[in-house]
């Protein structure tokens, strides 16, 4: 085993004693039952449902073997709902990463004031998602919510938010970046507190303007912050749910059925679990994607 | 002194006061005050507009043009919605749950991350790895057949089917591991050598030593559990067993078009986090910098 090779340039210790050897004993077996009961056991419980017509409360469950995969990926609408979760998750990290780094730069050199700021941005992230949910869907009420109001108060058309297939994705992803940029423009501050002042200083000196600075300091210094951002945004954004499941249901049309709405819909709604057991394992081959995507970049050598 | 030296940069000073100005400006950054108090005024309109719909009364709800302040103002919302959403009982199960998981979560996490941050053992890395892999699942795979289980043990609609399957966290065990690198080695023999078992290490020197990420894991997993909906959705049937969120969203679903009322339910759900927040904000944003960047 890889861990016992190394045992002996790590120790600090030459030899175990008995009360260590109980203290470790004893921590480990409950932790080791409890990562195996509820995690690894579910995991592959999950395949071996995916692999049946399982239905709830059933005592003989049917192997069907690959079928659920092969139902799923032939069906138009798991189709859409996977494009839906990838429009959510893509725009909603690109846009949520492009204003968080604007703020984080417009309030990095501030000093009096930036904790207020930084409160009054990070305000949402605090809040549950159910009750920004239901904030949001009275703002953006077609006749009477406050958006359609200020939009006919300066003479321009209401829009039909929630209520077009066109417009119901773009308002939930517009949401969820007001919901989630005081969180990433945290990440981003702390990261732009390592860059040396210093940078700047000669880059001053050299007669760079601000836009330069950021353009050749800022965002290739900032560029793995950057990467850990987006794909965990990314990840995120594949799990959404609340707000979907709150605000449109997945409607209208299934413009906004975005993938665990959908699973849970089949989960425990029409309660097709081997189904939902197969959508969840391409959810989770998403997700594996994504780490490795990461794994990838946190090795690669970041040159200043 | 000498005359010279102090009229020297007396000199300076004049000549370069005149085309400063711009240059004292852009150190004053008002542009940024100007841009980040338009984007906080976005961020706060939301939950400005939510306050004072929650006193109007739902005729003036829908009057148009829309009044920033209520011409009537009323708590008969409030007092509806307290009562509709049996609020008290609400608050009381989400703190339950929430500060129950906490604890535990955090203190099994600190313990099994000192563990694999302080000792030496056969399969150990092997072990952490397992465990740390077990975090990328998402929770929408193994939610069904946890489901499955909680029911076949007969836990469904309990709260222990909400405890059981958060006792620990790979995230926090592999945060507490990273800490406890941090302590040296010397202490712990320090104790050993005096005699002291490994629980009154743990318990009288390497907990107080970790006061910093148990303060800032505290603050963010009560966040989390407080917040939760998907899982209690699914397992929590009852109505007075429901949490918070998720007794908002059946209220929203029920009377959603009654919008000082909904409002009054967010604001209900909303304002107690908000103070808690403000009086712990401290470690959250220091907790968001250790978590986003290690």
């Amino acid at each position: 085993m890889a861990a016992s090779k190394v045992m002996p340039r790590k120790a600090h210790r030459s030899s175990v004693r008995g009360g260590e050897f109980r203290f470790i004993a004893t921590v480990l077996v409950p932790t080791t039952i409890f990562y195996v009961l509820f995690r690894l056991y579910p995991l592959a419980y999950a395949f071996y449902m995916s692999l049946h017509d399982w239905k709830l409360l059933r005592v003989q469950q049917t192997f069907v073997g690959l079928k659920n995969y092969q139902t799923i990926l032939n069906d138009p609408l798991f189709i859409k709902v996977v494009g839906n979760t990838f429009y959510f998750a893509i725009a909603a990290t690109v846009l949520g990463t492009i204003v968080a780094l604007y703020l984080a730069i417009l309030i990095n050199p501030i000093e009096r004031g930036s904790t207020v700021l930084r409160l009054l941005y990070f305000l949402p992230v605090m809040t549950s998602t159910i009750a920004i949910a239901t904030v949001w869907l009275w703002l953006y009420q077609t006749r009477f919510g406050l958006f359609n109001a200020l939009l006919t108060m300066i003479g321009l058309p209401r829009i039909p938010w929630l209520q077009s297939p066109d417009w119901a994705m773009p308002s939930i992803i517009l949401m969820s970046v007001w919901a989630g940029v005081g969180f990433t423009m945290i990440i981003f501050l702390a990261g732009l507190r390592g860059i040396p002042r210093s940078f700047y200083e000669a880059a001053e000196i050299d007669g760079a303007t601000t836009l330069q600075q950021v353009r050749y300091i800022t965002i290739p210094l900032l560029a793995p912050v950057t990467a850990f951002v987006v794909v965990t945004g990314l990840i995120g954004g594949f799990n959404v749910f609340q707000q979907v499941f709150l605000m449109t249901r997945g409607g209208p049309l299934d413009s906004t059925r975005t993938l665990a709405l959908h699973i849970y819909d089949y989960a425990f709604l029409r309660l097709f679990m081997g189904t939902a057991a197969s959508m969840a394992f391409v959810m989770f081959a998403l997700v594996i994607a994504m780490t490795f995507v990461q794994l990838r970049i946190q090795r690669t050598e970041w040159e200043f | 002194m000498d005359a010279d030296i102090t009229q020297a940069p007396q000199q300076t000073i004049t000549v370069s006061t005149g085309n400063n100005i711009w240059k004292r400006l852009r150190r004053s950054n008002l542009s940024n005050y100007l841009l980040l108090i338009a984007g906080a005024l976005v961020m706060v309109i939301p939950f400005i507009w939510m306050l004072s719909t929650s006193f109007k009364p739902q005729a003036e709800t829908i009057s148009f043009p829309p009044r920033l302040l209520p011409m009537h103002p009323t708590l008969d919302n409030y007092f509806e919605t307290f009562q509709r959403l049996n609020m008290g009982r609400l608050y009381l199960n989400t703190a339950f749950i929430a500060v129950v998981k906490t604890i535990i979560n955090v203190y099994t996490s600190s313990l099994i991350g000192y563990i694999f941050g302080k000792f030496v053992f056969r399969g150990r890395d092997l072990l952490f790895y397992i465990i740390l892999a077990t975090w990328i699942i998402p929770f929408e795979v193994y939610m069904i057949p946890l489901y499955v289980m909680m029911v076949n043990f007969g836990l469904g609609d309990t709260y222990w089917a909400l405890i059981l399957p958060e006792i620990s966290s790979a995230y926090a065990v592999f945060l507490f591991r990273q800490f406890m690198f941090t302590i040296p080695n010397d202490l712990l023999d320090a104790g050993r050598i005096d005699g002291a078992s490994e629980w009154y290490i743990f318990h009288r020197l390497i907990l107080p030593l970790s006061r910093p990420v148990i303060a800032t894991l505290v603050a963010f997993y009560f966040m989390w559990n407080w917040n939760d909906f998907l899982w209690p959705l699914i397992v929590i049937s009852s109505t007075n067993k429901y949490v918070l969120p998720v007794g908002l969203a059946v209220f929203v679903a029920e009377h959603g078009t009654q919008y000082g009322l909904t409002m009054a339910g967010a604001s209900l759900a909303i304002v107690p986090v908000v103070i808690l927040f403000l009086l712990t904000q401290r470690h959250i944003v220091q907790g968001i910098t250790l978590t986003g960047m290690k």
